[in-house]
């Protein structure tokens, strides 16, 4: 393990962006890091919103198009190693916006996020529980730890 | 303030906010017009979030429809599919066991704890009191547990289901002694932090007065639920809802619009909301939770208002072989935001978020209406 890594390992920085999902997703994870049941900041992980103090990005939502210009400059200001999480059925696949319609599909969902940026982990749920927030990041450590 | 502002020549300094911005949870964009740091014109815009719902739910069967609108928000997601079965009854005239409303009840009160622990929990943060944050954080874990122990799911319950509830969330007795047990320790928690945050003076004085709302402006602007209720209009759709009707609880009202009475207004309306489910649970009657022998017709078009946490809620669709026709939804938020504007303005520019947020806005259900040309 490199000096980098050693120093990493001691303050995960997640950014948490949010393109147009419901927001039940977001309040879980903002949960899932603040409030004092779960508390993700227990592991040495932190919430922020600035991109360049980021190693991990927590993407939930499908985004819609406005948000998808936006993500990749979000994406592209994070500096390596980098990790992508999309977080919950919207992100991961579409969700309900991309999949069910009607008479008109809609056009906004420019979705799922692997379709504008490189997903390496995924969450699913809808929306997703904190616990599968936990185990997910906590899981996806070792492989930004090893880039 | 409005009435006596400056035209906009002499407004030099603009401080644009957003999209994605820090402070803010959802993405919005303001635009803060100051002069000598003093906010004197406030413009908020949405737009960013639009998933055009209402067009995709255009020709879908009602009940694939009503599950989607559940998506809709993911704060008061039973609110939003409780009125969208609701406008199918009534277009349907469709009779619901008692039990099933009751239990509808009880679901709606419990999202409304939820809601209001968490606009307490998002208030004290950006007012900077952690610890006032973390403690309603703390209680609100409680009625999340409740929810996913009725729902089963944290966020989306799905429970109301056209004639009735889902079996899923019926009542057993077990679930009913969980529910008063948790109930009075959330009661006790509630109360103790009530207590805390009116004796402590520091915090008092800094959001005494912030981001005032007038009751005149309040009414011009069509301002709904407690934030209009903050400023002592006594308006609450419960009152005149037939489901509540078995219920004794009092309208909450605060006199001066500002933050604090914002604040205490959420605290008050969440021992009204407990009395309200301890009713439900003492009266619960015994029978079916669902009902499912009625026939699909055709209706016109149907309107349906409930109040949720946020203030009336409006659904509306007509129904044609049985599958949605041009629905309309309008959540509280969107008659908020003149509310936001307003509490912005002749207030300092680092309060700016707070003004905002006593509004309790929930920009990610309201972003529906936009029409977005992209060019
Ligand atoms: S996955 Fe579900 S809860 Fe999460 S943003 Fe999408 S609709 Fe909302």
């Amino acid at each position: 393990m490199g000096i980098k890594s050693f120093s990493r390992k001691r303050a995960i920085h997640i950014m948490l962006v949010y393109t147009g999902g419901c927001n039940g997703c977001d309040i879980e994870i903002v949960n899932a890091v603040l409030s004092p049941k779960y508390d993700i900041e227990q592991y040495n992980v932190f919430l922020t919103w600035n991109p360049r103090e980021a190693d991990i990005l927590v993407v939930t939502g499908p985004v819609t198009r406005f948000n998808e210009d936006p993500l990749i400059k979000i994406y592209e200001s994070i500096p390596d190693p980098k990790l992508v999480v999309a977080a919950g059925a919207c992100a991961v696949m579409g969700g309900v916006y991309k999949n069910i319609h009607g008479d008109i599909p809609s056009e906004e969902i420019m979705g799922p996020v692997d379709n504008v940026i490189p997903v390496d982990a995924k969450i699913p749920g809808c929306a997703v529980r904190p616990k599968d927030i936990l185990s997910g990041v906590v899981a996806s450590l070792p492989v930004l730890l090893d880039k | 303030m409005l009435d006596e502002k400056k035209p906009r020549e002499t407004i030099e300094t603009e401080i644009p906010l957003g999209t994605v911005h820090p402070a803010a949870l959802e993405p919005y964009r303001v635009r803060l017009f100051v002069e000598d740091e003093i906010v004197q014109e406030a413009e908020i815009t949405i737009g960013v979030n639009h998933r055009g719902i209402e067009r995709i739910m255009e020709g879908l069967p009602v009940e694939k429809a009503n599950a989607l609108t559940e998506k809709v928000c993911g704060i008061c997601s039973n609110a939003h599919i409780w009125n969208s079965v609701r406008t199918a009854e009534l277009g349907l005239g469709i009779e619901i066991p008692e039990r099933a409303s009751y239990i509808r009840i009880i679901m709606g009160e419990l999202e409304r704890l939820h809601s209001h622990f968490l606009y307490l929990g998002h208030g004290c943060e950006v007012l900077a009191h952690e610890t006032f944050s973390m403690r309603a954080f703390y209680l609100r874990e409680s009625i999340m547990d409740l929810l996913f122990m009725i729902g089963g799911n944290r966020v989306q319950y799905g429970c109301s289901i056209i004639g009735g509830v889902r079996p899923r969330c019926e009542l057993t007795d077990e679930r009913i002694r969980t529910l008063r047990e948790k109930l009075d320790a959330v009661e006790k928690g509630a109360a103790d932090f009530a207590d805390r945050v009116t004796s402590d003076t520091v915090f008092i004085s800094r959001i005494e007065g912030v981001g005032v709302i007038p009751q005149k402006q309040a009414l011009k602007l069509e301002v709904t639920g407690p934030t209009l209720r903050a400023t002592g209009v006594p308006k609450d759709f419960r009152t005149i809802m037939p489901d509540y009707e078995p219920f004794d609880f009092n309208v909450i009202t605060q006199q001066d619009g500002d933050v604090k009475a914002n604040l205490m207004m959420r605290v008050l309306e969440i021992f009204e909301s407990i009395k309200i489910i301890r009713q439900a649970l003492d009266n619960l009657p015994k029978g079916p939770v669902v009902d499912r022998s009625w026939e699909m017709v055709d209706c016109d078009t149907v309107h349906s208002y409930i109040e949720v946490p946020r203030g009336t809620l409006y659904h509306s669709y007509a129904l044609e072989d049985g599958r949605i026709r041009g629905s309309i939804i309008r959540t509280p938020s969107m008659s908020n935001i003149g509310a936001m504007q307003y509490a912005c303005i002749g207030d300092h520019v680092t309060d700016a978020q707070l003004c905002i947020v006593q509004c309790d806005p929930c920009f990610t259900c309201t972003d529906r209406a936009v029409e977005i040309i992209r060019r």
